[in-house]
């Protein structure tokens, strides 16, 4: 008996594992059947992930917010204060407010470089998993998104549409290791490829060896052939430290992104570039110092 | 094992990977992240006979391999949790019952769901994927390895509950 359910069992598994490799295969294969389930999946889960994204928006930064406890709880003092200045005033939804700001930054910056881009809400983020860096956005191939298109935020690049449903996106953030883009220093001709590393900080390697990169350095994507999957001028990062090693033919510098994509809600993914390279026109001009005259009062000598 | 208990279990095991994949998802755990689908299927599948955990590691695969943000091959999860449920049928009498040793079936959770996950990655590299470097990937299954082990033990209770629900009469005798 306990050999005839050993069998059943190895049966189950041979037709288990065929059943799993099968599936594979076809997925290997491109049979649109498989890549049908997922996006029909995708269909009906987007809803879902919508209200949960309404009513749960504030969970996403529970586990930051208890690492940040100590700065937290200075800052709710110093909120506290403020407090009473506000009770008087129309308080909106801070989220909203937030929103609201990230989408006409977004748009100025898709204005200014010409880019015809389609507003979306970030409504998830990959599972752990799934060991990419991905978003999913509320936008998809009815609003005219398809797969490789560039997607900004209001500082700057974010990623790349990697698969695309009816109404919802996935997008592979710049961050995943597996993520790389053509760069150029702003105000030169040195080119470079950009890696991302899993955090907030890049790899720059250059790929001209007599270029030099300096600290503060912004870097712009160069862009794509046929603009896909990167139009050019989008602010990428700002270099942080060079890695000066004069045994090495290619230098290479950390890069730390322009945008911080943990904390992104709103983003555009662009659907046409614009006719021309914006070339240097998106880096974020730095803000004029202001000088301020002091005149020291005259101290009365003993003798006043 | 009945069907009606493959399609109840099927069915717990689909709402569970929506809430991992609407709600679980969106929190920013420390150094990497957590999925509560995994747990929960390990959780499960240590509680099942022979063919059980080789049916609903199938199953259970087949659901993750649905996720809308995964990247790899249909039907990779399916394979990697097989292997799993196979793992876990050969040495189901080995490791015995957990009822009374809660901590016992913690542990054995956390390390099935790293295995799993390992499992994943290695048949990513087979079929040539590119996951971002292996310290990468092992730095995302020591967390989800951490996590789960701290998280497993708040929600067991409740897994073991509505897994006695989903039995049927004779199998609960």
């Amino acid at each position: 008996m306990a050999s005839r359910g050993g069998n059943r069992s190895r049966l189950l598994l041979v037709l288990l594992l065929v059943s799993s490799l099968f599936l594979i295969t076809l997925d290997l294969r491109g049979v649109n059947l498989v890549s049908g389930i997922r996006n029909g999946v995708s269909t009906v889960i987007s809803p879902v992930e919508n209200l949960f994204s309404k009513l749960f928006s504030p969970v996403g930064n529970f586990a930051s917010d208890v690492r940040n406890f100590r700065q937290s709880k200075k800052q709710v003092t110093e909120l506290n204060k403020q407090i009473d200045l506000l009770k008087n005033k129309q308080v909106l939804d801070e989220d909203m407010v937030n929103q609201l700001s990230q989408l006409r930054n977004v748009l100025d910056l898709a204005g200014r470089g010409g880019y015809k881009v389609v507003a979306a809400r970030v409504i998830n983020r990959g599972s752990a998993a799934t060991f990419k860096k991905t978003v999913t956005i509320d936008v998809g191939s009815r609003s005219g998104v398809t797969k490789n298109m560039t997607v900004i935020s209001e500082s700057g690049l974010v990623g790349v549409v990697k698969s695309v449903t009816s109404n919802s996106s996935i997008v592979l953030l710049m961050s995943d290791p597996t993520f790389k883009v053509g760069v150029r220093i702003a105000g030169t001709q040195s080119i470079g490829v950009l890696s991302g590393k899993g955090g907030s900080t890049y790899l720059l390697e250059l790929l001209d060896a007599t270029g030099e990169i300096k600290i503060g350095d912004a870097l712009v994507a160069r862009g794509s052939a046929d603009n896909r999957p990167f139009v050019p001028g989008v602010p990428v990062g700002v270099v942080t430290t060079v890695q000066s090693n004069s045994s090495s033919i290619t230098q290479n510098a950390d890069v730390e992104s322009i945008t911080n994509l943990e904390k992104i809600s709103v983003v555009a993914v662009v659907i046409a570039a614009a006719k021309g390279d914006p070339r240097d026109s998106l880096i974020p001009k730095p803000q004029p110092t202001q000088t301020v005259y002091v005149t020291p009062t005259p101290t009365p000598s003993p003798g006043d | 094992m009945s069907r009606i208990r493959v399609l109840n279990t099927s069915l717990f095991l689909l709402f569970i990977f929506l809430i991992q994949t609407s709600l679980i998802a969106r929190i920013n755990f420390p150094i990497g992240g957590f999925s509560i689908y995994i747990a929960i299927l390990m959780v499960v599948l240590s509680l099942e006979d022979r063919n059980g955990s080789l049916v609903f590691g199938f199953i259970g695969g087949l659901i993750m391999d649905l996720a809308p943000s995964a990247q790899t091959p249909f039907g990779q999860w399916a394979l990697a949790m097989t292997v799993i449920g196979y793992i876990f049928s050969v040495n189901r009498e080995t490791v015995g019952d957990f009822n009374d040793r809660p901590l016992a079936l913690t542990s054995l959770v956390s390390v099935a769901a790293s295995v799993s996950m390992l499992i994943f990655i290695v048949i990513g590299a087979l079929l040539g994927q590119n996951n971002g470097g292996l310290l990468h990937s092992l730095s995302i299954i020591f967390s989800n390895l951490l996590w789960t082990f701290l998280i497993t033990p708040i929600f067991i209770p409740l897994i073991l509950k509505v897994r006695k629900i989903l039995l049927t009469n004779r199998e609960r005798v």
